[in-house]
């Protein structure tokens, strides 16, 4: 009887795999084809007639496109200085005042993050032309901070929370006061998690495009440029900054992983052992 | 003179909104003890030592540290140091910077500091483990690290909230040891935290019993076991028989109670009226069974249960409905008593212990249904 | 340690993020709403307070109509999403020993892959002389490309479910992760085999995590507007489009913080039901 489970069960198994494998591949091929068509010099793939550098050169002598990369990461260092401070800032309040409605207050800070980049988009655009606020770097870049602030904060917190009250008891007990105590305890203690944000928060607005588009004058980052460059058509420019966004994406994961990964090892030695 | 006490409570009360954590608590611990505070989770130890800490504030009361009243000064301006009960070293600091973070603190330059470090390491026996990581050592070690921080600044007291719990058996009465030791060495003042009762009977010059925020008997060792002064503390500590009984006749230095019909002999003073309900308490290993020696209570007994603990043997006796445990070293056992035999129960007069009926609800029992 | 409302002094650490909060986030929600009340007729914005833009939304069947056929697709989105991701966080979870974090973290990499980039994938993979007619049309098996794959409802599906598969991947799998493995066990021992266990034990532990996903992917397909005017064309107009197209070409303000504001009260209940029903672990909303 026992045999008999085990074969069904391994036939499930073997169903199943190759479920998985097929999400998988529906997952990658997408990228795959971009990554193709950066290098082909033809418009189809059929006819792989040899590989290209050639859109790549077109990429670089792109003034407006250069400009929108540069856009970008200013914006994107921009926002994750000012989110890094007020989610931070934010951080400590959640997890160490308590107050009634301290749930909603958390839902009220991450609704920007969890809402339609659309909603956001229109809100932010009203409240700045009722100021009379040109479109301008500056609205592009409150967008930003509006969706990486919840991030910084959500993490940090976490982090806070994970590190439990005792550090901080232990540093006063032993003479630091309030100040010392952040800067030569708890500071050091959540600093991967702020690297861990900052990169994450990072990468999540050099992508950025829903909050963008709706913010941006003459002014525009990266992705609004692109958005514009498909607006007339697949040009195979396209592919190939696809691509060198596909490369950073993943180059910036692999970091961060190395310090999400590090920081829990580090902090999951609190439990003395036997 | 309270200059002479290295802690003083005086009605230390707190209150956590409507909840009353301690409640009225008064004590003078001298210099150089070693003090305990003793009781069940929520009783209100941690409170107060956090109290004497720093890191809570007495609702009402004070706290005298050295004399001085030190109620509302913050936690890092206070001369006291504690040991938390995991430790909380600095992850990111090695040991020797851990060590040396009190010091730096007080604004002392790190070599200046090195050879208090080293010396409060040589204490506690770890010596070369400097450069380590708090993550890289033990359970026990890092316990001994965080015994070197807090001593490292040589405090008025050193607070310590139940230090051991997170080790095994033997490493943890190897500890007991090892702390004991050094507070006799150094001499300082010890205030010292747990639920374990060995541990504080072992340990201490002096214990606070604690039940809901309140001190039940703060006395010696030999005080509490001997002379518990609530059925409370009578059921903490060590193995105690509870039966009811009736006060016959009370002449103030003697007291006579009906237990089960039978007569029953107590040597001390008894606060009740005759008539009243009483809580009778013997200890089970004051207990005999079938002692030829002469002795005040005899009372015969049906044996329902023998337990063979290796040690001693635990014997269940009845006497109508009452229950009594007699606790007998298994070389003093008679191998040929069996379960249905009439035994006769024998104890002094002195180990009589009655309490009001009342005081019955506090105490400690262990049964399916208190689970 | 207690719970209770700590002293008024401790509050200036909320300054910073109530200022932020104030500024980013319900200022604009209100003016938002404010200006849901005023009319414009041309360019210009006729501040007097109305009713006429929800009216319209209630009474034009245009919208309704939208709105309604927004919410099904991004059902049906969402129900693909989750065929999509739960096997294979099953998979990943129960299935797999070895290279289970390597496996992880390559479910997750789309969701860092451009949001552009996916769309202009699909966008090759769909059109006219895109991968699949291109395929077909090298095997000789149609002479013309079809048309049914872009420009419609269908392709706004299929790239949204893309979209979505990781969004979902990642709290049905915190969800699975924390069923604790004893439990499988347990199971076995009393008798069920691999389908009884996943209906008995793990689908309802992992509901939580499936809720969370399910609203996660439901709130991103109804908010989107890139995709359904990229991909949608004129049969695939979302509610997206409507509110976006009222800051751009029609041109009419206070419409589009009608709609905008709707959109916010469906998005924000939607969310509150995450965290009555959904897991709050690992989720952002709660504790």
């Amino acid at each position: 009887m026992s045999s008999k489970r085990r074969a069904s069960a391994r036939g499930r198994g073997t169903g199943l795999k190759i479920y998985g494998t097929l999400v998988f591949i529906f997952l990658y091929f997408p990228m795959v084809i971009v990554l193709l068509f950066s290098f082909s010099p033809t418009r189809t793939i059929v006819g792989l007639s040899g590989l290209t550098l050639k859109w790549y050169q077109e990429l670089f002598q792109d003034p407006g496109l250069l400009a929108a990369f540069w856009h970008t990461v200013m914006v994107g260092l921009c926002a994750v200085a000012i989110a890094t401070v007020f989610g931070t800032a934010g951080a400590f309040f959640v997890t160490r005042v308590e107050f009634p409605g301290k749930g909603v207050f958390r839902a009220l800070v991450m609704l920007p993050f969890l809402l339609p980049g659309i909603i956001m988009g229109l809100t932010l655009l009203i409240f700045f032309r009722n100021l009379n606020v040109r479109l301008s770097m500056f609205t592009i870049l409150m967008g930003h901070v509006s969706f990486t602030t919840p991030l910084v904060m959500f993490q940090v917190s976490s982090r806070l929370l994970r590190m439990g009250p005792t550090y901080r008891w232990a540093a006063m007990d032993l003479g630091a006061n309030p100040v010392q105590t952040f800067w030569h305890v708890t500071l050091p203690m959540i600093r991967t998690a702020l690297i861990g944000a900052g990169l994450l928060a990072f990468t999540v607005s050099f992508d950025e495009i829903v909050i963008s588009y709706f913010l941006t004058g003459t002014w525009m980052t990266l992705p609004v440029y692109i958005y514009g460059m498909m607006r007339f058509g697949l040009s195979p420019k396209v592919y190939a900054i696809s691509t060198i966004i596909l490369i950073l994406s993943l180059v910036l994961i692999t970091f961060m992983a190395r310090y999400t990964g590090r920081s829990a090892e580090t902090y999951r030695a609190r439990k003395p052992d036997g | 003179m309270k200059a002479d006490n290295a802690i003083d409570l005086v009605n230390v009360t707190k209150k956590f909104d409507e909840v009353t954590a301690v409640s009225e608590f008064t004590v003078a611990i001298k210099k150089g003890e070693f003090f305990s505070l003793l009781g069940p989770s929520g009783c209100g130890k941690t409170t107060t030592l956090r109290m004497i800490a720093g890191l809570e504030v007495p609702t009402e009361g004070q706290i005298l540290l050295e004399g001085g009243d030190v109620s509302s000064t913050p936690a890092y301006r206070r001369n006291v140091n504690t040991v938390f009960q995991d430790y909380a070293l600095f992850p990111h600091m090695t040991v020797r910077k851990n060590i040396y973070f009190p010091l730096k603190m007080k604004k002392i330059s790190l070599s200046a500091a090195q050879p208090r470090v080293k010396r409060v390491l040589r204490l506690v026996n770890m010596e070369g483990f400097g450069n380590r990581l708090p993550q890289q050592l033990s359970g026990g070690q890092r316990q001994r690290i965080a015994l070197a921080r807090s001593l490292v600044a040589e405090p008025a007291a050193l607070l310590l909230d139940e230090p051991l719990g997170a080790l095994d058996f033997k490493l943890r009465v190897a500890m007991q040891k090892v702390l004991k030791d050094i507070q006799r060495n150094i001499g300082i003042t010890f205030i010292y935290v747990t639920h374990d009762q060995s541990e504080a009977m072992t340990m201490s010059d002096r214990i606070a019993v604690m039940k809901d925020g309140l001190a039940h008997q703060i006395a010696t060792p030999d005080e509490i076991y001997n002379n518990p002064s609530t059925a409370f503390v009578a059921s903490f500590i060590g193995d105690m028989n509870f039966v009811h009984g009736t006060v016959l006749d009370n002449d103030g230095k003697t007291c006579v109670l009906d237990v089960e019909g039978k007569k029953v002999t107590a040597k001390r003073a008894v606060d009740l009226n005759n008539g009243a309900a009483a809580l009778v308490c013997i200890r089970t290993e004051r207990v005999q069974v079938n002692s030829p020696r002469s002795v005040e209570n005899r009372i015969s007994a049906e044996l329902s249960r023998i337990v063979y603990r290796g040690t001693d043997y635990e014997a269940t006796c009845r006497i109508g409905r009452a229950e009594l445990r007699a606790v007998v070293q298994a070389v003093a056992w008679d191998a040929a008593l069996r379960v249905g035999d009439t035994v006769e129960l024998a104890w002094n007069a002195e180990d009589v212990i009655v309490f009001p009926r009342e005081e019955e609800k506090d105490v400690i029992k262990y049964s399916v249904e208190a689970v | 340690m207690k719970r209770r409302i700590s002293r008024p002094g401790e509050f200036i650490k909320g300054i910073p993020i109530a200022v932020w909060l104030l500024a980013l986030v319900a200022i604009p929600l209100l003016f938002t709403f404010i200006m849901s009340f005023y009319s414009s007729s041309g360019l210009v914005i006729d501040r007097t307070l109305t009713l006429k833009n929800y009216k319209l939304f209630f009474t034009d069947s245009l919208y309704a109509r939208i709105l309604f056929k927004s919410i099904r697709l991004a059902l049906a989105i969402s129900v693909l999403s989750i065929a999509a991701a739960f096997p294979l966080a099953y998979m990943v979870s129960f299935k797999v020993r070895r290279g289970r974090n390597l496996l992880f973290m390559l479910c997750i990499i789309p969701l860092w892959v451009s949001y552009l980039v996916r769309i202009i994938a699909w966008r090759t993979i769909l059109g006219n002389r895109g991968v699949i007619n291109s395929a077909l049309m090298a095997m000789g098996l149609i002479k013309e490309p079809l048309t049914f794959f872009l420009y419609n409802q269908f392709a706004i599906a299929i790239t949204l479910t893309y979209i979505c598969i990781p969004f979902v991947f990642i709290p049905v799998y915190t969800a699975l992760e924390k069923i604790p493995r004893n439990l499988l066990d347990a199971a076995n021992d009393l008798g069920a085999n691999e389908l009884r266990t996943l209906f008995n034990v793990i689908l309802p532990l992992g509901l939580p995590g499936l809720i969370t996903g399910f609203i996660f992917s439901f709130i991103i397909a109804l908010g989107d507007y890139i995709i359904p005017l990229q991909l949608g064309g004129t049969q695939g107009i979302m509610f997206g489009n409507l509110v976006w197209s009222q800051f751009g070409f029609a041109f009419n303000w206070p419409l589009g913080a009608a709609l905008g504001f709707i959109l916010f009260i469906i998005a924000v209940t939607i969310l509150g039901l995450t965290s009555k029903f959904g897991s709050t672990e690992g989720g952002f909303l709660g504790e």
